[in-house]
C-alpha cells in the first residue's frame, strides 16, 4: 500500500508480466504478438502526432493579432493520402485479428470436454461420473472443450493466462476450447499443511489469494466471472490447475468423485456446501444472503411466501434441494437453480447431516 | 504584446454592449420568465445548469467508487451489502453519466444557445418543443433519483437481460426513466433539423456553416433515428419484467442476446451522439484560437455525417464474445475498422489547422490540445478492441474501461469544458481568469491521464471490470488510478470556481474576445433576445483576413475597408406632382 510502489511499473515496463498476465495457452503468444504490434503501429502515428502538437503549439504560438502565416484551405491529395494510407495497417489488424479469432473457435478433434455450470455466484465443473468441484483441472498440452451454460443470468468465463473469454448465456450452449502449455506445480506437503492447519485454527474458508495455491497444494491460474451478474460478481472466481501428467489428473479427479469411505455425512456435506455453490448464497452464521440461512434452519418453522409456514424437515430440505422453486421461504425470491441429478442420494444426505450440526439441540430433535 | 493594428482608414464593425433591455438574461425578470422562457438561450443556460448539477453528482459517485477501490477487499463500503452498494454506485454513475451528462450536454445545452445564433436565425424552429425537450429532461432525472432512493438499481447502466428481469431492484422507475429521456433527445435532435434545412438566412449555404453546425447536424440525425430503438427496447425490457411475454428471458423461450442487439443498435450510434458534437467543438476551437482557416472544412463535415451512418453498423462489436456466429463477428470486426477512418482524418486536419497558424493558447485552446491528445489515445486503443483476437484477451476488462473513458471523459467532457470556457463570454458577458482556467486544464489533463492510464495496463494483466473486490496484485494500479481521480476532481473544481468568480468578478466581455468570424461573434456580449436584428450578412466562416485586435480596447473587431459612396442626392421636401398645382 505504498504511494511509490504503485509506480513500480515505470521502472519494470520490459518485463513481460508488466503488461500481461503468464502466458499459458496456445492463445497467449498470438495474442501478446498481435497486441504488441497493434500498439506499436499506434505508437507510429500516435508520436508524431503529439510532436506535431506540441511543436506547432510552441513554434506558431503569435501574439495576439498577428496574422496566420498560410491560409490554405486543403490539399486534396494529401487529405487523400491520410485518409487512405493508414487503412493499409486497418486491414493488416482485421485479418490477423480474424485469423488468430477463427483458430479459438475451431476446436480441434478430439479434445477433452468438460461441461460447465455457472450460477450465481459460482462455477461447477463437471468431470463426468458424478464428479463435481467448482475448481477447473486439466491436462498439459492437451485441448479442452468447456460446453457451458448457465442457470440463472449472463456470466462470462474469462482465464487471462489463456487470453481465453467466453459468455455464457441461460437458454443455450456456448463453448470455448484452449490449449494448456503451462503446467501448475505443487507445493510442498509441509507448506500445504501449515496452511490448511492455519486456515482451520481461524475457522476461515480456504483463501486462494493469500495462500496462492489450492487446498490441495496445487499453484494455479485465475479464471473470473467477466459479465455482470449481480451482487456477488466480484467473488465470482475460480482456479484453473493445469496437471503435468494423466495421472496426476485422475488422480485428483478420483479423490474428489465421492464420500470416502470413513468419512462422517456430516463432515463430507461441509464439503459439499463449499465446494457445490451453497456457500453462495446460504451463510451458516445467521446472517441473510441471496438465500436463507443454514444456521439454525433444521427444525424451524419457516415462513411461505404463499402463506402458512412449513417445518425444514429433511423431506423438506431434500425437495428445497431438487425442486427449489416449489416452497419458497417468505423475504426471498425464487432464484435457486435445481440441483436434480447433480447431487446424489448419499450428498444429499450428507448435505442435511450437515444442516443438522448446525442447528441447536432442541430444534434438531 | 502585441502585434494588432487596426489598417489606416478602415470602418470598424463591432456591436457594442448590449442594453439591460436587450440583454437576454436581463430583458425579463422573475422565475417565472425562465420557468415558461421560449428563448432558446435561456433554455440552453437551464440545460447548462442541469447537465453541470447531473457531472457533479456523477462524478462524485465516481469518487466512491475509486476510493472503495482503493483497497482490494474494498475500502469504504463495508460488511455484508458492500458489494450491493458498490453495484448500485456503479451503476448509478454510469447511468446518469450517459442519460442525463454526455447525451445532452453538448447538443442540448451548448447547442441550443448556439445553433440559432451560429445560423443567423431569432431561435429554433420549434420553440415550444425546445421547452418541452427540458422539462422531459427534468421528469427523467427525477426517475433516475427516484430508483436511488426507493430499492436502488444494480443491473449496470446497460440493464442487460436476464440480470435485470429478475433483480428486485427499481428497473422499471429507471428504464422509464431512460425512455423519457430518450423523447427529449429525440425533440432536440428534430429541432435541430428542422431548425438547421429550414432556418438559415440568404446566403448560409451548407458549405458556409460552421463545422459546430455540421456536427450538430449528423449527430441530429442519430438522436432521431436510433433513440426510437431504444424506446422500443425499454418499453419490451418493462413488458418482459411485467409481464413476461417471453423475448428476452430464457425461462420464458426469450434470448437475452436480443437484447443486446437492440440495445447497442442504439447505444453504439449513441457514443457518436455523445462525440460527434465535440469534434465540432474542437474544429471551431482550433481555427478560432489559431487564427487561421480550418483546413480541409469538406472533410471534416462529410467525415461528421460519414461517422453518423458508419455508427449505425458496427453494434455487434459490443458482443463479440456473447456467441453470435463467427461470420457475423468478422463482418463486424471489418465494419468497426471502416469508423477509424473518418475519426483519424478530423485529428490529421485539426493538426494541419494549427500548422503555420497564429495561435493563442488560450484555455479553450489548451482545452482543444488536451481533446487531441486523449482522443487519439482513445481512438488508437479502439483498435486493440477491434481486433477480434485481442478483444477475446480484453474485452469486460479494465482495458475497455479506460478506452472508452477516454473517449467519452478525454473527448467528449474536454470538449464540453473547452466549449464552455470558449462561449463563457457569449453566454453570460463575462471575461474569466486566463491563468484560472489554463491551471484548471492542466490539473484536469494531468489528473484524468494518471487516473485512466494505469487502467490500460490493469485491463491488459486481466482485470475484469465491475469487480467490488479485486485480487491484490491488481492493487497498485488501482490506487495510483485513485490518486489521479481525486487530482481529476480538482481540477474540475478549479475550473467550477473560476467560471462562477467570473460572474461577480469578472471584467466586461467584448462582442469577440477570441478573434472568431462565425456569426456569435457579430452580436453582442450576451446577446440581444432576439440574436439579430435583422438577418445577418453571412460570410465566410473561417475566413480571419479581416478580424484584427483592437488592443485598446482589448477586443477582436471586424473590418472592412472605407467605402466612397456616391453621395445620393438629397429629395426635395415637396414631390413633384405636387409642385404643379400651385
Amino acid at each position: 500500500m505504498n504511494f511509490t510502489n504503485a509506480f513500480s511499473l515505470l521502472s519494470d515496463y520490459a518485463e513481460p508480466y508488466a503488461w500481461f498476465p503468464q502466458s499459458a495457452s496456445t492463445f497467449s503468444e498470438t495474442n501478446d504478438w498481435l497486441y504488441n504490434w497493434i500498439t506499436y503501429t499506434c505508437l507510429v502515428f500516435f508520436i508524431p502526432i503529439v510532436f506535431a502538437l506540441v511543436y506547432f503549439s510552441v513554434k506558431y504560438k503569435k501574439p495576439k493579432g498577428t496574422k496566420a502565416e498560410s491560409n490554405v484551405a486543403h490539399n486534396t491529395i494529401l487529405e487523400l493520402t491520410w485518409s487512405i494510407g493508414p487503412s493499409f495497417f486497418l486491414v493488416g489488424m482485421f485479418i490477423l485479428g480474424a485469423r488468430a479469432y477463427l483458430d479459438q473457435r475451431d476446436v480441434p478433434d478430439g479434445a477433452n470436454e468438460i461441461n460447465v455450470q455457472a450460477f450465481k455466484w459460482g462455477w461447477t465443473m463437471d468431470y463426468g461420473s458424478g464428479v463435481f468441484h467448482p475448481e477447473l483441472h486439466i491436462l498439459l498440452d492437451e485441448p479442452v472443450k468447456l460446453s457451458m451454460r448457465s442457470t440463472d443470468v449472463i456470466h462470462s468465463l474469462y482465464v487471462p493466462a489463456f487470453r481465453a473469454k467466453k459468455d455464457i448465456v441461460p437458454g443455450r450452449y456456448n463453448y470455448m476450447w484452449f490449449k494448456p502449455t503451462v503446467a501448475n506445480e505443487r507445493v510442498s506437503d509441509a507448506e500445504l499443511a501449515a496452511a490448511v492447519k492455519e486456515t482451520k485454527d481461524l475457522g476461515e474458508t480456504w483463501n486462494y489469494d493469500k495462500h496462492q495455491f489450492t487446498p490441495d497444494g496445487y499453484r494455479f491460474f485465475d479464471l473470473y466471472c467477466t459479465e455482470y451478474c449481480g451482487t456477488n460478481h466480484s467473488e465470482m472466481q475460480t482456479v484453473v490447475v493445469v496437471h503435468e501428467t494423466l495421472k496426476d489428473l485422475t488422480d485428483w479427479i478420483s479423490a474428489n468423485s465421492v464420500r470416502p469411505d470413513g468419512t462422517p455425512p456430516a463432515e463430507y456435506g461441509e464439503k459439499l456446501y463449499k465446494n457445490r455453490g451453497c456457500a453462495g448464497c446460504h451463510s451458516v452464521d445467521g446472517s441473510k444472503r441471496v438465500g436463507p440461512s443454514f444456521g439454525g434452519l433444521y427444525g424451524r418453522d419457516e415462513e411461505m411466501t404463499v402463506g402458512g409456514s412449513v417445518k425444514a424437515d429433511e423431506n423438506y430440505l431434500r425437495e428445497s434441494i431438487l425442486y427449489p422453486k416449489e416452497k419458497i421461504v417468505a423475504g426471498y425470491q425464487p432464484v435457486m437453480p435445481s440441483y436434480k441429478g447433480q447431487l446424489s442420494d448419499d450428498d444429499i444426505y450428507s448435505i442435511v447431516e450437515y444442516l443438522k450440526t448446525l442447528s441447536s439441540g432442541d430444534a434438531a430433535k | 504584446m502585441s502585434a494588432g493594428s487596426i489598417p489606416k482608414g478602415s470602418v470598424v464593425r463591432d456591436p457594442g454592449y448590449p442594453t439591460e433591455s436587450e440583454n437576454y438574461l436581463t430583458n425579463s425578470k422573475g422565475v417565472l420568465s425562465w420557468v415558461f422562457t421560449l428563448d432558446h438561450k435561456r433554455i440552453g443556460v437551464m440545460y447548462l445548469i442541469g447537465v453541470t448539477l447531473a457531472f457533479g453528482f456523477a462524478g462524485l459517485l465516481a469518487l466512491l467508487i475509486r476510493l472503495h477501490l482503493f483497497q482490494p477487499e474494498g475500502a469504504i463500503f463495508k460488511g455484508a451489502e458492500a458489494n450491493n452498494y458498490y453495484n448500485q454506485v456503479f451503476t448509478l454513475h454510469g447511468a446518469v453519466m450517459v442519460f442525463l451528462f454526455i447525451i445532452p450536454s453538448v447538443p442540448a445545452a451548448l447547442g441550443n444557445f448556439l445553433v440559432p445564433v451560429m445560423l443567423g436565425a431569432k431561435d429554433v424552429a420549434f420553440p415550444r418543443l425546445n421547452l418541452c425537450s427540458f422539462y422531459l429532461w427534468c421528469v427523467g432525472a427525477v426517475f433516475f433519483i427516484a430508483a436511488l432512493f426507493s430499492t436502488g438499481l444494480d443491473t449496470g447502466w446497460t440493464f442487460y437481460t436476464p440480470y435485470s428481469t429478475t433483480t428486485d431492484t427499481s428497473v422499471i422507475a429507471a428504464t422509464m426513466g431512460a425512455f423519457i429521456l430518450g423523447f427529449s433527445s429525440i425533440f432536440t435532435g428534430l429541432n435541430f433539423i428542422v431548425t438547421i434545412n429550414t432556418m438559415r438566412p440568404p446566403g448560409m449555404t451548407w458549405f458556409r456553416m460552421p463545422l459546430f453546425l455540421w456536427a450538430t447536424y449528423s449527430t441530429s440525425i442519430i438522436q432521431v433515428l436510433a433513440t426510437p430503438v431504444l424506446g422500443i427496447t425499454l418499453l419490451l425490457l418493462i413488458a418482459e419484467r411485467t409481464m413476461h411475454i417471453g423475448i428476452f428471458d430464457p425461462e420464458f423461450n426469450g434470448d437475452p442476446v436480443t437484447y443486446q442487439h437492440f440495445f447497442w443498435f442504439y447505444s453504439h450510434p449513441a457514443v457518436y451522439i455523445m462525440i460527434l458534437p465535440a469534434f465540432g467543438i474542437i474544429s471551431d476551437l482550433i481555427s478560432v484560437h489559431s487564427h487561421k482557416r480550418i483546413f480541409g472544412y469538406r472533410f471534416i463535415a462529410y467525415s461528421s455525417i460519414a461517422i453518423a451512418l458508419l455508427g449505425f453498423l458496427v453494434w455487434g462489436h459490443h458482443m463479440f464474445t456473447a456467441g453470435m456466429s463467427p461470420l457475423t463477428t468478422i463482418v463486424f470486426s471489418a465494419l468497426t475498422f471502416t469508423v477509424s477512418v473518418p475519426s483519424a482524418i478530423k485529428v490529421f486536419n485539426w493538426l494541419a489547422t494549427m500548422y503555420k497558424g497564429s495561435i493563442s493558447l488560450t484555455t479553450p485552446m489548451c482545452f482543444a490540445i488536451a481533446f487531441i491528445f486523449l482522443f487519439t489515445i482513445g481512438g488508437l486503443t479502439g483498435l486493440h478492441l477491434g481486433t477480434l483476437a485481442t478483444d477475446m484477451h480484453l474485452h469486460d476488462t479494465y482495458f475497455v474501461v479506460a478506452h472508452f473513458h477516454y473517449v467519452m471523459v478525454g473527448g467528449t467532457l474536454i470538449a464540453f469544458l473547452g466549449g464552455v470556457f470558449h462561449w463563457w463570454p457569449k453566454m453570460f458577458g463575462k471575461m474569466y481568469s486566463e491563468f484560472g482556467g489554463r491551471l484548471a486544464a492542466l490539473i484536469i489533463f494531468i489528473g484524468f491521464n494518471l487516473t485512466f492510464l494505469p487502467q490500460f495496463v490493469l485491463g491488459s494483466r486481466g482485470m475484469p471490470r465491475r469487480y467490488a473486490t479485486y485480487d491484490p496484485e491488481f492493487a497498485y494500479l488501482h490506487q495510483m488510478s485513485t490518486y489521479g481521480a481525486l487530482l481529476l476532481g480538482v481540477g474540475l473544481l478549479v475550473a467550477l470556481v473560476v467560471l462562477l468568480t467570473s460572474l461577480v468578478k469578472g471584467k466586461k466581455a467584448p462582442a469577440n474576445p477570441w478573434g472568431g468570424a462565425t456569426l456569435e461573434w457579430h452580436c453582442t456580449s450576451p446577446p440581444p433576445f432576439y440574436n439579430f436584428e435583422r438577418a445577418p450578412v453571412v460570410g465566410d466562416p473561417y475566413d480571419f483576413s479581416n478580424v484584427e485586435w483592437d488592443d485598446e480596447n482589448e477586443r477582436y473587431v471586424s473590418t472592412e475597408p472605407e467605402r466612397k459612396l456616391v453621395p445620393g442626392e438629397t429629395p426635395e421636401a415637396v414631390p413633384a406632382h405636387a409642385k404643379d398645382t400651385h
